[in-house]
């Protein structure tokens, strides 16, 4: 395996710098001096804003330094949005408010997304199994934004109003920024974070829940699920010990490839529940042309995910013993 | 399964549990408030009772014991500023916040209408010399800086003559990643020059003499300008002026911009900023003796913004300002009466304005709150490139062309579809609200549309009748906000006349680099005025200003810049009113913009909020505010 896993290491070098080269030119397709030109910019102010970003550097040694910072770890370079403050914590201010969304929104849409196809599969051709299908397709059907917009109007606004019970909160409270630990786990979170994250799970639930039933589907009319119902095997340890453990590698393969848009986080529940995450992050680097950041973050998106392409054959090797790794 | 669904359980309470971790000063030696309000240059007589700083003080500590601090919310619809540094600032959030922790030598009469300046940092307004060059200041002496560790014994100076150049001068660096030298380029005597050298030098010298600025002792100065200008003193209350404190800057370096020390009514402690979540400012305890204003308009008397008179400023503890992305979590926080004021987002407008009235509907009204309308000092509008072979030029070709073409645009529509008709759309290029804006928003010399049969004649007279022969004209715009659905709009006016345009949406780096480049051939573009003179919008069409510069148009007429170097140097008066009526009748004629439209903001204050007189002009108002819950 460890031969696999080294070989697998050494393809990717190439694609990795690959990605990092592709960031950098397409950045520079525009120019960011302009949208930092002050009043009545003359010819000498873009000289001198181009050399304090650093872009009068020949693009060979820009490169080399995003690997350094790469291959050390330290985005130390400043952001050019955000004065005063380097990538490095930027991304390490942002990240926890994105996974506190994004991890739990994960399991929740998972375990409940699996447990209904497999009821769906259960049931398959008959109402329950069309009602799931149907509420699934529907949940499809609606923009996300929608969901979001609601969900802070009636749980977090209107349900204070009729019944008085705040539950929610419409937007993130600086005061509850500092709080960690199992204080953030007992009060901060449910009140600012649940709620983006149960819009996350119905918006995330009939893609899945539809994918998931059809590998279920899939799997009810296999061999083995017939031996099993022929050897008198009860109903739900087909479906939930054989059926489930059969059907792990596609839902592995979906879940592992959903891992690393965890740290990117959603700018859209970030922005309108004013979680300070790092999809919000990311969007406000793009929209300022703000390199360091966006480059900072494609290099680490890049190395997660091809990380988890290797978290996944290893996996797939531990779930299924007919998988070999070589 | 059940030792992987613990295992999924621990990892989410541990992603969990990480994510969250993730003095007072003597008083003025004049002594009582009236002398202090008279060495401040207020016109008024009123008496104000005198409030010590010992019993200033003694109020908040009590208050703060008995945790009934006053503490307001507001909001700021942005991400929040990028940096305090006022040299590095340029956008309206950063001014509303630093302009809270840093004060500059000059402030706004807060309710005087028109706008008028009044002295903050210093004893009384700058005297200048009989020849309009050389300006005498006096500073306060009462005046300090934050209580600070970069300071010696860790409590703060006083504020010197040395402070206000240094300051300055930090705007000529561009190692400070200074974003407003424009404001003190080519006005003083020596500056550009001393900018220059120190520029090109190994270390930039601080010490190094500007001719222009000259200490007389540590309270007095002056200032020798290259020529007369007006605009100097407006400028001296713009917060990229504001005075900061050497000893800070050098300690805390970069950082500066995350912990400001300046001399304002209020002070930033440590993690009171949360990046791109809010900020809250604390009353700064050594502010100085200063009052609330004595001088009203008549409609404040009426609204009841007089009961602030006699306090002590800042009233306030504590403000807490939250930064909200979007428009929908704002207006609900507003609603839930989590907020003391808001402004309205234009989707909510009709739910708490009438739209044909203006006024705040009933159901609002009811719960004691008040509706306010601000103009904006806006220049909004589409711009001609003057240097393009179709557009541009001052042939009489492409001036009929340009007039066909303002004629074919109906800014009414716009507003009426866009912004519930709550914007002014107005001829010539300076705003409501301030001398030189035509009387009612309108100009003979106008070529402001809809009028498509003059436009069609000017459209033949210019050789394309019905539009033959013109070729595509290339429209560029910001692909933000409703742009697109304005683009179409615009294409649909201009197609009645047989005009044909492609739109470029752009996002609005591209935009600013295809403008700046003088390659953008018909553009859609505004101007926020910088300070409340017609001057500042007149300066957008001065030659010398041309791309990159902010005169996006490259206009560029003799006698129009003939008579821009003439207003520069006078003061306000009929006489310069007249001239820049002559000037706005030049531009109209010649047509290098279509327009034009200035934006309203409109306001909704709860009842609990006191003395708030909503202005987008300037931003140190903080200070007169009072909640009574």
């Amino acid at each position: 395996m460890w031969t696999y896993l080294i070989r697998r290491l050494a393809w990717n070098v190439p694609v990795y710098l690959g990605i990092l080269l592709f960031i950098m030119i397409v950045l520079r397709v525009r120019d960011p001096v302009f949208a930092r030109l002050p009043k009545n910019a003359t010819e000498q102010d873009k000289a001198d804003i181009r050399a304090e970003l650093g872009l009068d550097q020949p693009f060979v040694a820009q490169y080399r330094d995003l690997l350094r910072q790469v291959c050390t770890l330290s985005f130390d370079q400043e952001s050019w949005s955000h004065p005063g403050q380097t990538v490095g914590q930027i991304m390490k201010r942002s990240i926890g408010p994105s996974l506190a969304i994004t991890v739990p929104a994960l399991v929740f849409t998972t375990v409940l997304s699996v447990t209904v196809a497999l009821c769906s599969a259960w049931f398959r051709g008959r109402l329950p199994d069309r009602l799931l299908v149907l509420t699934s397709v529907l949940g499809m059907s609606i923009s996300f934004l929608v969901y979001i917009i609601l969900g802070q109007y009636f749980a977090a606004f209107r349900m204070r109003e009729i019944t008085g019970i705040d539950l929610f909160a419409i937007s993130y409270d600086p005061e509850v920024s500092g709080v960690g630990g199992m204080e953030f786990v007992t009060t901060v979170w449910p009140r600012y974070y649940l709620l983006p994250v149960l819009t996350s799970v119905v918006v995330a639930m009939g893609y899945d829940t539809r994918f998931y039933r059809a590998v279920m589907v899939e799997e009810s009319s296999r061999d083995y699920i017939i031996t099993a119902r022929a050897k008198g095997a009860p109903q739900w340890r087909i479906m939930f010990v054989h059926m489930l453990k059969n059907a792990m590698i596609p839902i592995i393969t979906r879940v592992a490839t959903t891992l690393p848009f965890l740290i990117t986080g959603s700018f859209l529940l970030e922005r309108y529940f004013g979680i300070p995450g790092m999809g919000n992050q990311l969007l406000l680097a793009v929209e300022s042309l703000d390199f360091p950041v966006v480059q900072a973050f494609t290099a680490v998106f890049a190395a997660l995910y091809i990380a988890t392409i290797l978290l996944t054959d290893i996996l797939y090797a531990l779930v299924d013993p007919r998988v070999r790794l070589s | 399964m059940p030792h992987r669904a613990m295992l999924y359980a621990g990892c989410f309470v541990c992603l969990l549990l990480c994510a969250g971790c993730s003095s007072q000063e003597a008083p003025d030696a004049s002594g009582s408030p009236a002398a202090a309000a008279a060495a401040a240059g207020r016109s008024d007589t009123s008496q104000t009772a005198r409030v010590s700083d010992e019993e200033f003080r003694a109020a908040w500590e009590q208050r703060r014991a008995s945790g009934n601090l006053k503490t307001a919310r507001f909001p700021m619809r942005s991400d929040g500023p990028a940096s305090l540094d006022p040299v590095r600032g340029s956008t309206m959030y950063e001014n509303i916040c630093a302009s809270q922790i840093l004060e500059t030598l000059l402030q706004y009469k807060y309710f005087k209408r028109p706008f008028e300046l009044e002295p903050l940092l210093l004893a009384e307004m700058p005297v200048c010399s009989d020849d309009g060059l050389t300006w005498r200041f006096r500073l306060r002496p009462d005046i300090r800086f934050h209580d600070d560790p970069c300071f010696p014994d860790g409590r703060g100076r006083t504020v010197t003559a040395a402070d206000v150049f240094y300051s300055w001068k930090r705007l000529a660096d561009t190692d400070t990643g200074s974003k407003s030298w424009w404001l003190l380029n080519g006005m003083i005597a020596g500056f550009d020059e001393f900018r220059e050298t120190q520029n090109q030098a190994p270390q930039f010298d601080y010490d190094a003499e500007v001719p222009g600025l000259k200490i007389i002792s540590d309270l007095e100065f002056e200032v020798t300008l290259t020529r007369p200008n007006q605009s100097f003193l407006w400028k001296l209350a713009m917060f990229q002026t504001a005075v900061v404190p050497r000893e800070a800057v050098e300690k805390y370096g970069d950082q500066f911009g995350l912990r400001p020390v300046g001399t304002g009514p209020w002070i930033l402690r440590e993690g009171d900023w949360v990046q791109d979540v809010g900020i809250r400012f604390t009353r700064n305890p050594g502010y100085r003796e200063v009052y609330f204003p004595t001088e009203f308009m008549p409609e404040d008397v009426e609204a009841g913004l007089t009961g602030g008179q006699g306090k002590r400023l800042p009233i306030l503890d504590e403000i807490q300002v939250v930064f909200f992305k979007e428009d929908q979590p704002m207006w609900l926080q507003f609603r839930s009466g989590k907020l003391d004021y808001t402004q309205v987002p234009a989707e909510n407008f009709r739910q708490a304005f009438n739209r044909r009235t203006g006024r705040l509907k009933r159901e609002f009204r009811d719960q004691g709150m008040t509706g306010h309308a601000v103009p904006l000092l806006d220049f909004i509008f589409r711009a001609f490139n003057m240097d393009d072979p179709l557009l541009g030029g001052r042939s009489d070709k492409s001036r009929y062309l340009r007039q066909a073409i303002c004629l074919a645009l109906d800014w009414d529509e716009q507003n009426d579809a866009f912004y519930n008709g709550m914007n002014v759309v107005y001829d010539g290029v300076i705003p409501p609200g301030l001398p030189g804006h035509p009387e009612g928003g309108r100009s003979e010399h106008s070529y402001r549309g809809r009028d498509l049969e003059r436009a069609r004649k000017l459209l033949a007279k210019a050789g394309y009748p019905e539009g033959h022969g013109l070729p595509t004209i290339d429209y560029y715009t910001s692909r933000g906000g409703n742009g697109k659905e304005q683009t179409e709009m615009l294409t649909r006016q201009l197609s009645d006349l047989g005009i044909t345009v492609k739109a470029h949406l752009l996002d609005f780096s591209q935009l600013i680099q295809k403008v700046n480049n003088r390659s953008a051939q018909f553009f859609s573009f505004a101007w926020a005025s910088d300070y409340p003179d017609g001057e500042n919008n007149l300066a957008i069409f001065y030659g010398p200003n041309a791309s990159p510069g902010s005169n996006h148009f490259n206009y560029s007429n003799p006698e129009y810049d003939a008579l821009y170097e003439q207003i520069v140097a006078m003061p306000p008066g009929e006489e310069r009113t007249a001239i820049y009526e002559r000037m706005q009748a030049i531009l109209m004629e010649d047509c290098p913009y279509a327009g034009s439209m200035a934006r309203t903001r409109y306001y909704i204050v709860t009842p609990q909020l006191k003395n708030f007189k909503p202005v987008e002009t300037f931003s140190n108002w903080f200070k007169y505010l009072d909640v009574e819950r």
